[in-house]
């Protein structure tokens, strides 16, 4: 057989649509999507079926748009054109760094607001540079949220006590893990863009942070960001830092009592580019901990502590949207994937 | 582009006849594997579970002990343990020939293919702790160099930085001195961390202040080809695949990251018998009229950082754009 599927299979956005990875363990050279709950539906005015061709056929973040017109006649153009919106991107490499876009202001607020005329979407991974009057988070990674196509907010960079807002700056996306991973491997370094003074300090990342309560952390932490007695050789015993409880998705609270430690603030814009960038945090291993009365374990979650792949690659992105493969909220979408050979290769031997 | 059918069959192999052939085939490139010579091997049994987990006790407090004469004991400590766990993953490549290769274009297919299935092997896994190296470990953006960027090109005192971090957090080196000779125009090194840079920083590192170039060491016996110079107590290997981001820096240009680690910093896991597979499947199994056959090639590891105090390093850009 010259080209089957190789593999098929289904989601549903949730309440609100986000991006899809499907991994793609075999590759493929065909991809085609099918949005169930829109085909079905009278002049639904929105992308009802996309199709992707490998072989460098497909450009990134395109493919073919199967839309289904305010008449219910089907219209087939690229997402690329018309309408542009979000199309098809195989990915075979992680972070995946995507073309650069130039945003306007960056907001001195809590959180930070960046505007800039995008295709992005909530939970993205981007790489913002060149943040003009706001060069001290300059080559920092961020989780985006509250994702319009004229902006998006940086949950995890409270900039209220930064002198000014950015008046310019760069973005781009690097990974589209509805998840909020950007590296190959997990689990990941991450930015730290605050650390509290009390007991049980709070540490906020400028990514979706990802970790357990129990996991082990060392922190590095330049002289320019002031609270060095986070430092390993610092600490007394020079034990590693544990993640005591989590807060959100940013935030989390550690073993440390730093009431008396310098406080954490960024520096200047003006320091930069001289000044050492930036404070970050990396992973330890974990102290597990099993409460044999109320029989449970802390600090272990098999899919969160251990090193190991981060996000599989090859996959093909989905993006989520009107206009899109993805779909809106709450919308059925049937994915396939195609290869040429897989037939010829895996069928069993013929009796 | 035309459509790849991942079967190597006589339209993407073209023949070796009317030309001669020669007999020796050329190289095949490879990059510089640099990135597992310097970790910790494991091992991980079979039949308990795919997570290998490796342990540590930290260091007991040194503050008070001393016995006052009055009988009263000092306050016992409870140990602490770190585990540092790992996920066992594994990897495979196949190759299919259809048997018209054979037979009318080109010999020996299995023997050619094997080595290339065979390089595969180190190249994916030297690949992988790249990332691993690239993903999991903080680093420090250089701010010693002249280019005006963010991060900076790479001087003295960010190598310096970064070897104040390892010595305060008490990382030991792991490479040994080559004792200085009288011979003209080279230089001791003392024993010395690694650090694992891409080809792209050669110029660069070339520039750094103190640099040793390694033409300039008292010998070359027993020196990695890999290895490029010595600044201050690192000795630099590089490759052509070691990591880098395109087009993240402040003026927008490539970061480079540079691990630079000692003894016990990181670890790669082997699983028993699976450390480096190579099979073949022959056409009557491959394919229903018994034209296409198979290689593959197939290893299991994980990896992990194990001493996170023991291992930093730079994110740097070039001194010209690259």
């Amino acid at each position: 057989m010259p080209f089957t599927i190789v593999s098929q299979g289904t989601f549903t956005q949730p309440a609100t649509a986000v991006n899809q990875n499907i991994p793609l363990p075999s590759g493929a050279d065909y991809f085609k999507t099918i949005n169930i709950t829109q085909m079905g539906t009278t002049s639904p005015t929105v992308c009802v079926a996309g199709e992707w061709f490998g072989g460098g056929i497909t450009a990134v973040n395109d493919g073919l748009r199967w839309r289904k017109a305010g008449s219910s006649a089907i219209l087939i153009d690229k997402f690329s054109t018309s309408t542009a919106s979000a199309g098809f991107t195989y990915v075979t490499t992680n972070p995946f760094p995507q073309a650069a876009l130039t945003g306007t202001t960056i907001t001195n607020a809590n959180p930070a607001v960046a505007t800039v005329t995008n295709t992005y979407s909530n939970g993205d991974q981007v790489i913002i540079y060149n943040a003009v009057g706001m060069e001290q988070i300059s080559g920092m990674t961020f989780t985006i949220s509250s994702v319009s196509g004229s902006g998006f907010s940086l949950v995890g960079l409270n900039a209220s006590g930064f002198g000014a807002a950015a008046t310019a700056f760069t973005v781009r996306r690097v990974s589209s893990s509805p998840v909020g991973l950007i590296t190959a491997v997990a689990p990941s370094f991450l930015y730290v863009t605050a650390v509290s003074q009390a007991v049980g300090a709070q540490v906020t990342t400028s990514q979706q942070h990802g970790l357990v309560v129990g996991q082990k952390i060392e922190f590095q932490v330049p002289g320019s960001f002031g609270m060095i007695q986070l430092n390993n050789f610092n600490q007394p015993s020079s034990k590693p830092v544990i993640v005591a409880s989590i807060v959100d998705t940013y935030n989390f609270t550690i073993n440390l009592d730093t009431t008396n430690y310098t406080a954490f603030a960024f520096p200047a814009s003006s320091g930069s580019p001289t000044t050492q960038l930036f404070a970050t945090l990396a992973p330890a291993g974990q102290a597990a901990t099993f409460n044999p009365i109320t029989n449970v374990t802390t600090g272990y979650n098999f899919t969160t502590v251990p090193f190991r792949t981060n996000l599989f690659v090859p996959y093909m992105l989905v993006p989520a949207g009107a206009n899109s493969p993805g779909g809106s909220a709450a919308d059925v979408i049937v994915w396939q994937a195609f290869k040429m050979e897989t037939g010829t290769i895996n069928s069993p031997v013929p009796s | 582009m035309g459509f790849s059918t991942g079967i190597t069959g006589i339209q993407n192999m073209a023949p070796e006849l009317p030309v001669q052939a020669s007999e020796d085939l050329l190289s095949t490139p490879m990059f510089n594997l640099i990135h597992s010579f310097g970790v910790d091997l494991h091992h991980a049994e079979s039949y308990i579970g795919k997570t290998t987990r490796m342990s540590r006790f930290e260091r007991l407090s040194t503050d008070g002990g001393q016995l006052d004469g009055s009988g009263i004991d000092p306050a016992s400590e409870v140990p602490v343990r770190t585990d540092i766990d790992a996920t066992m993953e594994i990897y495979a490549k196949s190759i299919v020939t259809n048997e018209q290769v054979v037979l009318w274009e080109n010999s020996k297919t299995l023997t050619k293919f094997t080595a290339l299935l065979g390089q595969w092997l180190r190249e994916k896994e030297d690949l992988l702790m790249r990332d691993l190296f690239s993903s999991s470990v903080s680093y420090i953006n250089a701010t010693g160099g002249l280019n005006g960027d963010q991060p900076s090109n790479i001087s003295l005192n960010d190598v310096n930085n970064i070897e104040n971090i390892l010595l305060g957090n008490d990382a030991r080196s792991m490479l040994t001195s080559l004792e200085a000779t009288l011979k003209f125009a080279t230089g001791g090194v003392r024993d010395a961390f690694i650090a694992l840079a891409n080809t792209n920083l050669a110029a660069d590192l070339q520039k750094v202040q103190g640099v040793l170039l390694k033409s300039a060491y008292p010998t070359q016996e027993g020196i990695r080809p890999e290895e490029y110079c010595s600044i201050s107590r690192f000795r630099f290997f590089v490759s052509s695949k070691a990591a880098r981001t395109p087009g993240i820096s402040l003026l927008g240009n490539t970061v480079y990251t540079i691990p630079m680690y000692g003894l016990e910093a990181a670890a790669k896991i082997e699983q028993n018998n699976y450390t480096a597979v190579i099979g073949y499947r022959p056409p009557w199994v491959v394919s229903s009229v018994a034209q296409n056959s198979q290689l593959y090639a197939k290893f299991a590891i994980a990896r992990a950082i194990t001493n996170q105090n023991w291992i930093s390093g730079l994110n740097v850009t070039t001194f010209q754009p690259s």
